[in-house]
């Protein structure tokens, strides 16, 4: 029972670490931005399409399909952003970039061009799962001591701690890490000083959907499932650990979502993998009831 | 303002509603008859039914401004809660059909009842756990819902011992209700009540500092707007005799929102043409293949782009609302509602 | 006739460890006119967001027509016949100036879905349409009743918050700043229409920065400093108040 508990617990915390590369995504463009991109989800479709396309045509090495993945979702992430928010960023006003109005017209243009983008993809792919060749797929068994844990789950656990070292390196190193938090935290006062609020949501989203990407081609190969709509329910659960975080703090975010992640796998003892999905929704409502601001909101962590 | 001007006014607003209650009524069937295509048929009545949807949904997210990303949960609880007092108990069409927007009403106000203090962004997130909550349980409540292989419902439409088979008398049945539901979300748009959730879309600690309770009137929209979702979806579990998960999940609710948005925030005329152009739209792009889902997104991306009030803009809407129907009674009172 | 319109006993309100509102007792009569000043940051706005309901009070008691009316919810104290406009002009842009106006006269006579429904005349409806006429024709609004009121000017839209808080039927009547932002004509002309109000009976609480509208019109004002009420006096006693002279003009530098 304890090995398997503690299996599950890995389990839970790859899972988790998925979610918490999508949750970042969501959280670096809602600092910066203040709206919620619904698009986020396809961006880490779209990252598992593109390791698709690499294996498929190239037979590339997994390292490069790794990358070509960060490449596609950064490319898309920064197109999204020209074509869904772009528009929509009209007038720079601290009003207008708070207003409802604003926020509102980017969530559905958004949600509009993540349709158009699933749809495209299922035109040219198919709707059903995708087949990867078996030498790719991440789920050789390793054995450590009684665990008996899969490539996979260190690949993912592996690089997305990379990952989030390499973030940290961004945000808190580099000038563009530095706009990023400046703006997040006041997007006016950071126009004012001379910051190029566009580039820097430009990169922000460059960032952002880059993490998407990856999760999506990890979780591909991991799992072996590849199809149009793969980038729904885990958005919506990185969302969900999002808003548990308070919408706007990174380490809230991350947390949350590997809480989700393991809470979510120890389920399965207790549920189907139908009903598991339930475990997010229920920490979602519970979360909006009763801490309206999210578990880490009220410390004001910006990004 | 002359008697006369009035008078031409008031004639004008009837032979308005005649001439829509004629369309719906006699032309749309009549010509689809003359065409003969049970598919045309379907169409129409799908099309009536989130004509009703949409109206309802405007309810709350064009006039009370509560973004509501899960509303074809509400559809989906009418929807099996009619087919499952059928099929387990026998429950008439006439029973079952308010029972299912009662069951969705209650469900709305469950849901409205800790969500209403919550701000925008984050009622849109319950909302949309809410739905997804819906979805999960509809999909996976095999023993109750038969799961993903979805529900049958084998006894037709029966008002009064009469019952309604063919495709024509059924849409009959789709249209009158249509058309109620539809008269009662105008009065609540189109009254001083609709101006009380104007003020608290608005400006809702305005419209609290003005003596209106925003809770509970937030809760009423709420309630009465899944009200008609739910009976909606009752028609639909009656009139197309299946249901299944699938036609109650996120992207449904994307699609009813899309409605309400492209036709016009706020503007219940809006809401209708809204549904009747992303209902009828696939059809006419039948020739793209299974890229018409594509145009559905192009159209809802290219309306917000290009007309960020919608077809139909709310203050026009209110605008003819107030000309055709208020300016009747009373000449100096035209500006408000009676 | 009650004796007192409105009356505090010992108010506080504290954010955190800042008093912001620190044992204010006031008492308004019936009819009066009376000016609340004081310098920035000196707790009007939390003292008068104290009395409409909108923050709690920590301690202390609010009166109003010899009720209570302490922790009450702000729709309840707008019921209850206090009527109020806002700091920084809130009003309903995408709604007509009729609509915005009758926004007002639904809160105090209520507005029910029952009602909606209802597909024929009915005189509650009748009666806020006709409420909101007069109120729209009494601030000289009513030849823009279809206009968007996000089309009004500056000056226009500040009647416009006065007449949806005059279609309240209010029994007191609080302005919040109303002549922030206007030259001193319009303030001219809005102390004029503020008396003639204050004429017709209506009592009224003036919460503002301009002192020379405040003196000009005001028949007893109270000056409020760093949370605490320093002075109540007919303005020109107040004028003279070294406490007043201090706050406003010597004490800064202690303050800061």
């Amino acid at each position: 029972m304890d090995t398997y508990f503690l299996m599950q617990l890995i389990n839970g915390l790859s899972v988790g670490m998925i979610y918490a590369l999508i949750a970042i995504g969501f959280t670096l463009i809602f600092g910066v931005l203040n709206v919620v991109n619904f698009a986020h989800g396809e961006m880490y479709t779209i990252g598992a399409f593109a390791g698709l396309v690499c294996i498929n045509m190239i037979h590339a090495p997994l390292a490069i399909i790794i990358v070509a993945a960060l490449v596609a979702g950064g490319l898309s992430g920064i197109g999204l952003e020209r074509i869904a928010f772009k528009p929509f960023r009209r007038f720079q006003d601290e009003a207008s970039l708070k207003s409802r109005a604003m926020r509102e017209a980017t969530l559905l243009s958004s949600l509009a061009v993540s349709i158009i983008i699933k749809e495209v993809i299922q035109h040219f792919f198919g709707a059903e799962m995708q087949t990867i060749p078996g030498q790719y797929m991440l789920n050789n068994p390793i054995q450590v001591g009684p665990l008996s844990l899969s490539s996979g789950q260190f690949l993912i656990l592996g690089s997305s701690i990379l990952m989030l070292g390499g973030l940290q390196y961004v945000l808190y190193h580099t000038r563009i890490g530095l706009s990023i938090r400046a703006i997040s935290n006041n997007p006016l006062g950071a126009k004012y000083v001379g910051l190029s609020v566009d580039k820097t949501i430009i990169s922000t989203f460059a960032v952002g959907s880059m993490l998407g990407g990856a999760a999506g081609i990890m979780v591909g190969l991991y799992y072996g499932a590849i199809f149009p709509t793969m980038g729904f329910t885990p958005s919506i659960k990185a969302f969900v650990a999002m808003v548990m975080g308070g919408l706007s703090s990174i380490p809230g975010a991350v947390i949350c979502s590997l809480i989700l992640g393991v809470c979510e796998s120890l389920a399965t003892n207790y549920l189907t993998q139908g009903w598991s999905d339930m475990v997010a929704y229920s920490f979602l409502i519970v979360t909006l009831i009763f801490f309206p601001q999210g578990i880490f909101g009220s410390r004001r962590e910006r990004v | 303002m002359t008697d006369n001007k009035l008078v031409s006014h008031s004639v004008r607003a009837n032979l308005l509603v005649l001439g829509l209650l004629a369309l719906v009524l006699g032309v749309v069937p009549g010509v689809l008859s003359f065409l003969g295509k049970s598919y045309y048929m379907q169409v129409a009545n799908s099309a009536l039914i989130y004509c009703v949807v949409a109206a309802s949904m405007n309810l709350i997210t064009g006039t009370a401004g509560l973004m509501c990303l899960g509303h074809a949960a509400f559809f989906g609880i009418g929807a099996y809660t009619a087919a499952l007092l059928n099929t387990h108990f026998g429950l008439p069409f006439l029973l079952t059909l308010p029972l299912g927007g009662v069951a969705a009403g209650l469900a709305g106000v469950l849901v409205a009842l800790p969500t209403m203090r919550l701000i925008s962004i984050y009622f849109a997130v319950a909302t949309l756990g809410v739905g997804e909550i819906v979805h999960v349980t509809l999909l996976n409540w095999v023993s109750l819902t038969r799961g993903p292989m979805g529900m049958q419902i084998y006894e037709p439409i029966t008002i009064f011992g009469h019952q309604f088979t063919g495709l024509l008398s059924i849409y009959y049945v789709i249209a009158v209700l249509a058309c109620v539901s539809i008269y009662l979300l105008w009065r609540m748009n189109h009254s001083y009540f609709g101006n009380a959730l104007r003020s608290v879309r608005e400006d809702d600690q305005c419209a609290e500092a003005m003596g209106i309770s925003v809770v509970k009137l937030k809760i009423q929209a709420f309630a009465a707007s899944t009200f008609f979702t739910g009976l909606a979806g009752a028609v639909l579990a009656h009139s197309a005799g299946y249901i299944s998960p699938d036609s109650f999940q996120f992207s449904e609710s994307i699609l009813i929102l899309t409605m309400v948005v492209v036709g016009g925030l706020g503007s219940l005329p809006g809401s209708i043409l809204g549904a009747l152009l992303l209902i009828l739209l696939p059809e006419v792009a039948r020739g793209l293949g299974d890229m018409r889902n594509v145009a559905v997104g192009v159209v809802m991306f290219l309306s917000i782009l290009l007309l960020p009030k919608g077809i139909f803009g709310e203050v026009s809407a209110i605008e003819v609302a107030r000309k055709l129907f208020n300016s009747a009674w009373d000449g100096r009172n035209a500006v408000g509602w009676k | 006739m009650p004796e007192t319109i409105l009356e505090t006993k010992g108010l506080t309100r504290r954010f955190g460890g800042l008093t912001a509102v620190d044992a204010v007792d006031m008492v308004m009569r019936p009819g009066e006119l009376v000016g609340l000043i004081g310098p920035n940051g000196a707790g009007k706005s939390t003292f008068f967001n104290c009395l409409t309901g909108f923050y709690p009070p920590s301690e202390g008691e609010v009166r109003f027509l010899d009720k209570p009316i302490t922790g009450l919810k702000p729709f309840q104290v707008a019921k209850m016949g206090i009527g109020r406009t806002f700091q920084n002009l809130r009003i309903m842009p995408n709604m007509t100036v009729f609509d915005n106006v009758s926004i007002g006269a639904i809160g105090s006579l209520g507005h029910s879905l029952r009602r909606a429904l209802w597909p024929f005349n009915c005189l509650t409806d009748n009666e806020i349409s006709q409420r909101t006429w007069d109120i729209l024709a009494r601030v000289g609004l009513d030849s823009l009743s279809s206009e968007l009121a996000a089309n009004l000017s500056y000056g226009k839209r500040k009647y416009l918050e006065i007449a949806r808080a005059l279609a309240t039927d209010p029994k007191l009547l609080i302005l919040d700043e109303p002549a922030a932002g206007l030259n001193e004509q319009e303030t001219e002309q809005l102390a004029d229409f503020i008396q003639k109000l204050n004429r017709e009976g209506l009592p009224i609480l003036l919460v503002e920065h301009d002192m020379g509208l405040v003196m000009g019109i005001c028949q007893r004002v109270m000056v409020l400093a760093l949370g605490k009420k320093i002075a109540d006096d007919t303005p020109e006693a107040v004028q003279q108040h070294p406490l007043v002279l201090e706050a406003y003009l010597g004490g800064e530098e202690c303050q800061y």
